[in-house]
């Protein structure tokens, strides 16, 4: 994988996930959180396990360029089972080239999805550096899917 | 969003069957769309599948439903998936079983300059389909998950090649549905909040 690690440390201060909005300000008084005031950067999700034949899709890379990986895996890498995973938007991907892998292989290939949940963290950094507060995030979800794509053993 | 004058006026999905033979009749079909609220599916879903009140571990299904299906195609996928993951967490204890596959789609553009030409657009889109399900499913089929479990697919296995992904995992039966105690941390923060 090319991607990046991000530097961030993942050591998080304890704050209480989640941040309430105060309610939409009418009198013009000063609101503790404006969101205007903020930019969001989003964590990269927790580290994955990465397996030899795990293959993580992504929306930056072309999409044939993905399909050719798990193609070469299969066939050069002499794997009988990868792993396609993907995340939020991904997941259409994901399927997309399990499918394209099975119908590819004249039904020699067979699918078995799984899907979960993955927490995911935003940091939210105040535009003003001098607004030097702890930094809050907010947590939130998103599903993801995981797909078995193997040549099924002969009975 | 035209498509240069174009306008997209219809969208049809072509039949297919049922990618889970031999289920009981009468079993309830979720079809997410693209633009279908979250709340409104999950509403009328847990009003059918919450039919009573949960813990009586006796054969008194006084009108609940056993087992949803909830598909999807093309941009409703992401939503189906998200559907099923939140009434497992608050049903908790389901039986899960995932399909994939491809998916016809009819698609009538119009032009937006004097509607006199039409064009017909087919197109195969990449569709998914889940069964949740109250009582047992065969665990031998393919895109099996037994409740509760993080995916043995995510977990790093620590025998190198496990031909079979049987997660042996102790099924929690206590009959609440708040808390699963997996290993998932809920933080009372729903999808979309």
């Amino acid at each position: 994988m090319t991607e990046p690690r991000s530097p961030i440390s993942t050591s998080v201060p304890p704050t209480p996930p989640g941040i309430i909005m105060p309610p939409a300000d009418v009198s013009g008084m000063t609101v503790e959180m404006d969101p205007v005031e903020y930019t969001l950067r989003k964590r990269l999700p927790r580290k994955l396990p990465k397996r030899r034949n795990d293959v993580y899709v992504n929306m930056k890379t072309d999409f044939r360029a993905q399909l050719s990986r798990c193609q070469k895996l299969l066939e050069g890498g002499g794997h009988r089972e990868i792993c396609v995973h993907g995340l939020g938007l991904a997941i259409n991907r994901a399927i997309n080239i399990a499918l394209q892998l099975q119908a590819s292989s004249q039904g020699a290939l067979q699918l078995a999805a799984n899907t979960s949940t993955v927490e995911l963290v935003d940091d939210l950094e105040p535009e003003d550096p001098d607004e030097a507060r702890e930094p809050m995030t907010r947590t939130r979800n998103n599903s993801a899917i995981h797909i078995k794509v193997f040549y099924p053993d002969p009975q | 969003p035209g498509q240069g004058g174009f306008k997209k006026v219809c969208r049809t999905e072509e039949d297919s069957p049922c990618p889970f033979p031999g289920l009981a009749p009468g079993v309830l079909e979720m079809r997410v769309k693209e633009g279908s609220k979250i709340r409104n599916l999950m509403g009328f879903a847990m009003a059918r599948m919450q039919g009573d009140v949960a813990g009586a571990g006796g054969d008194s299904g006084g009108g609940s439903l056993r087992q949803v299906i909830f598909s999807g195609s093309g941009r409703a996928v992401t939503k189906t998936i998200t559907c099923t993951e939140i009434m497992k967490r608050k049903v908790g204890c389901l039986h899960q079983l995932t399909k994939l596959r491809y998916k016809g789609v009819r698609e009538v553009w119009e032009s937006q300059e004097g509607g006199a030409s039409e064009m017909t657009v087919h197109r195969t889109i990449p569709s998914i389909s889940i069964l949740l399900s109250k009582d047992p499913l065969d665990p031998q089929e393919p895109g099996y998950q037994p409740p509760e479990t993080i995916s043995a697919l995510w977990e790093e296995r620590e025998g190198a090649d496990v031909p079979q992904t049987a997660s042996k995992r102790p099924l929690s039966l206590s009959p609440h549905s708040s808390f699963p105690d997996s290993k998932r941390v809920c933080l009372g923060l729903e999808d979309g909040a």
